[in-house]
């Protein structure tokens, strides 16, 4: 496939997954902003959208954000544009999912956590590191 | 009176503490809760994948057998309600979904039973409240933390004002203690995310906490255990991290609203707080 095929290809599967359109985002930052977690992602959530409106497959896969999104829904209730961020990072997470990478590994939690730790959170865990 | 409830799997056992203080207080304010039959997990957050609408089918299955009992149930658990609520909403919204998951439900559901969430319900019935108050909670200082699923998204949840509301600092006013706001109320707690990246949620509790703190709060209430765990179990590591942090005890609101209703102590669960309230509790009288 050519490039251009191939760009429009990813921006459209996102599009799918999240049922977002990404060319709504003008990158004001807002989200970035007031996301709890930016000062954890390589690249922060504006950012990541911008790499997913210009195709940039690789830097969207090689982004970290979509690991540290938490779905706290704040940067949805303060976009301008209604963007919903934290469906665009399930999508990007699902693609990875769905190739069967970064799968919740319950071998590599920590076990005395495991033990502690209340339901929901493994659940959740599960919920959004599995497909 | 009595209402249909759903406790969700951790109230059954990792927030016991949320579980049986709620039980004694509605108990206390002459109302019955009856757990639905044959009930299991919601499978949590909702999920946000558009193209793969499974994890649906649980939230909806409980609403359907809901439904036979009554028009409305008692979700307190956050995680639990959010995702409830949002499965309502999307059967409403979406014409497709309704017909594709009516097709693997037992019975038909159309997304018309209500979730209510306890402090709905005393916001409500603020007389019955007032009525049954045994104890005087004067002075005591509770951080009104509501963390985000019960506030986002907004038209899906319609709980309260997302940015600024206010339902817990009226209830805590309403039971007669000094309700403290403090501007990370709102703010994430590190969900899940305590599981494979802990210290990004021991950071977002940190916040929280002293956030709380520097407003004033002695503890600090909530109606979530996945934030509960967050911000009471991961003090241990904060503590570590931060050496100027000063512990803090987090409540259920149930245990403090079960306290003013003068329910007995070993119905409060306050041995599985990891933070001790019993010396808080002292100073006030309360135990
Ligand atoms: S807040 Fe909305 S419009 Fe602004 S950068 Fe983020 S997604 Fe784009
Ligand atoms: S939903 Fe995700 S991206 Fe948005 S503010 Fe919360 S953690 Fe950040």
């Amino acid at each position: 496939m050519n490039k251009i095929l191939e760009e429009k290809d990813f921006i459209r599967r996102i599009e799918e997954i999240s049922n977002q359109k990404v060319s709504d985002c003008y990158q004001c930052g807002r989200c970035t902003a007031g996301c709890p977690f930016a000062k954890f992602m390589d690249a922060p959530p504006n950012q990541v959208i911008r790499f997913i409106q210009l195709g940039l497959k690789d830097d969207v896969l090689a982004a970290s954000a979509p690991w540290f999104c938490a779905a706290c829904l704040v940067c949805q209730t303060r976009c301008p544009r209604g963007v919903d961020i934290p469906r665009l990072m399930e999508a990007v997470r699902m693609i990875h999912l769905r190739a069967k990478e970064g799968l919740f590994d319950v071998d590599k939690i920590d076990k005395e956590f495991l033990l502690d730790a209340p339901p929901l959170a493994l659940m959740s865990a599960f919920s959004k590191y599995t497909y | 009176m009595e209402l249909a409830y759903y406790p969700g799997c951790t109230l059954y056992t990792k927030a016991k503490s949320f579980n049986t203080s709620l039980h004694k207080s509605f108990e206390a304010l002459g109302v019955k809760l009856n757990e639905l039959p044959h009930w299991y997990c919601c499978g949590t957050t909702f999920g946000l994948a558009h193209d793969n609408r499974m994890s649906l089918i649980a939230p909806l299955r409980i609403l359907a057998k809901a439904q036979k009992e009554d028009g409305r149930v008692i979700v307190p658990c956050s995680i639990c309600y959010n995702t409830l609520k949002r499965a309502n909403y999307m059967l409403k919204q979406d014409t497709d979904a309704l017909e594709i998951l009516n097709e693997h439900l037992e019975e038909s559901y159309d997304g018309n039973e209500a979730v209510v969430h306890p402090l709905e319900f005393f916001r409500d019935n603020k007389e019955l409240i007032k009525k049954h108050l045994k104890k005087d909670l004067k002075g005591i200082k509770l951080g009104c933390y509501y963390g985000c699923l019960l506030l986002r998204p907004e038209q899906e949840i319609q709980f309260d004002d997302p940015e600024s509301p206010t339902i817990f600092e009226d209830f805590v006013s309403l039971i007669g203690a000094t309700p403290i706001d403090f501007p990370f109320k709102v703010e994430c707690c590190g969900s899940y995310l305590v599981v494979n990246s802990p210290d990004a949620a021991i950071d977002a509790s940190y916040k929280v906490l002293k956030n709380a703190q520097a407003n004033g709060a002695e503890a600090i209430i909530t109606a979530c255990p996945l934030c509960h765990y967050n911000l009471d179990a991961l003090q241990k590591k904060i503590k570590i991290a931060h050496s100027e942090f000063n512990e803090i005890p987090i409540f259920y609101f149930s245990q403090v609203l079960a306290i003013a209703l003068g329910v007995k102590e070993e119905n409060l669960g306050l041995e599985q707080n990891k933070i001790s309230p019993v010396n808080l509790l002292k100073e006030y009288k309360l135990l």
